[in-house]
């Protein structure tokens, strides 16, 4: 119960350091999302270029993160 | 800044090269240091380690939550909770991608090899942060060699998975300090 008061308190918090770190964790779950849809995109035969497509970014971009060297 | 290190720190920096290899993680991290650590036997590192009681169980016990922490996108706790604050619970998110995709999917680490496998592995931002800290920590301390102590210290200064593990087994900064210098050592702030 303690511990759900204190999520209550934090989702009203006004520190910047929570929203912040909010921000930061957010982009980290993100970047391990992403290359995990990437891969399964990958193994099922999609082109970097349609990949790129539904991420909304170029497919110089996607496969410059992903791609082999 | 290699060439200030000791045996033992170099030793340290190789064998996490070779934990993120084994595993298949994209990068080395910092939690790749952390389990390099904990491997050393008779080093000033590991000394301090089973000073405050990481002995083999308690070493063990470290190994467990960081790979837990892994599986979780590496997020620490303070990351997983001020995500809940914000309505996102990462523990649902990891078990719908994991339902999909595999147990260890959001650990971004691949034991299939192939896709990112090719090549050394370079220093993520975050574990470069570990080595730079231990840099300035010993010059810090007036000590002329970067041992594995100093990369332990560092791991216990900068937020993350690393330090949240260590703290929840009594290793903190301050702990260490106290044994490694006898003292509180310098400024958090540093």
């Amino acid at each position: 119960m303690t511990e759900a008061t204190d999520l209550a308190e934090r989702a009203g918090d006004r520190d910047p350091r929570v929203g912040l770190r909010a921000v930061a964790a957010l982009r980290r779950l993100l970047e391990q999302l992403e290359a995990v849809q990437v891969r399964s995109a990958r193994n099922q035969g999609w082109s970097w270029q349609e990949i790129a497509a539904e991420l909304g970014v170029s497919r110089q971009a996607v496969h410059k993160k992903y791609g082999r060297h | 800044m290699f060439e200030r290190f000791t045996r033992d720190a170099r030793e340290v920096v190789q064998n996490a090269v070779e934990h993120a290899e084994r595993t298949g993680a994209r990068t080395v991290d910092p939690d790749h240091l952390l389990l390099a650590l904990l491997d050393r036997e008779g080093s000033r590192g590991s000394f301090a380690l089973t000073s405050l009681g990481l002995d083999g169980e308690r070493r063990e016990s470290v190994r467990r939550a960081v790979t837990e922490a892994r599986r979780r996108a590496g997020l620490s706790r303070a990351e997983a909770d001020a995500l809940a604050g914000l309505g996102i619970d990462v523990s649902e998110i990891v078990a719908r991608v994991e339902e999909v995709h595999g147990v260890g999917a959001m650990s971004g680490d691949r034991r299939d090899r192939g896709w990112w496998s090719q090549g050394r592995r370079t220093f993520g931002r975050g574990a470069k942060q570990v080595l730079e800290r231990a840099l300035r920590s010993a010059v810090a301390h007036g000590d002329r060699h970067i041992g594995d102590e100093h990369l332990l210290l560092s791991l216990t200064l900068l937020p993350g998975v690393p330090a949240e593990v260590l703290a929840d087994h009594g290793v903190t900064y301050e702990a260490l300090s106290r044994i490694l210098h006898g003292g509180p050592g310098e400024a958090k702030a540093g």
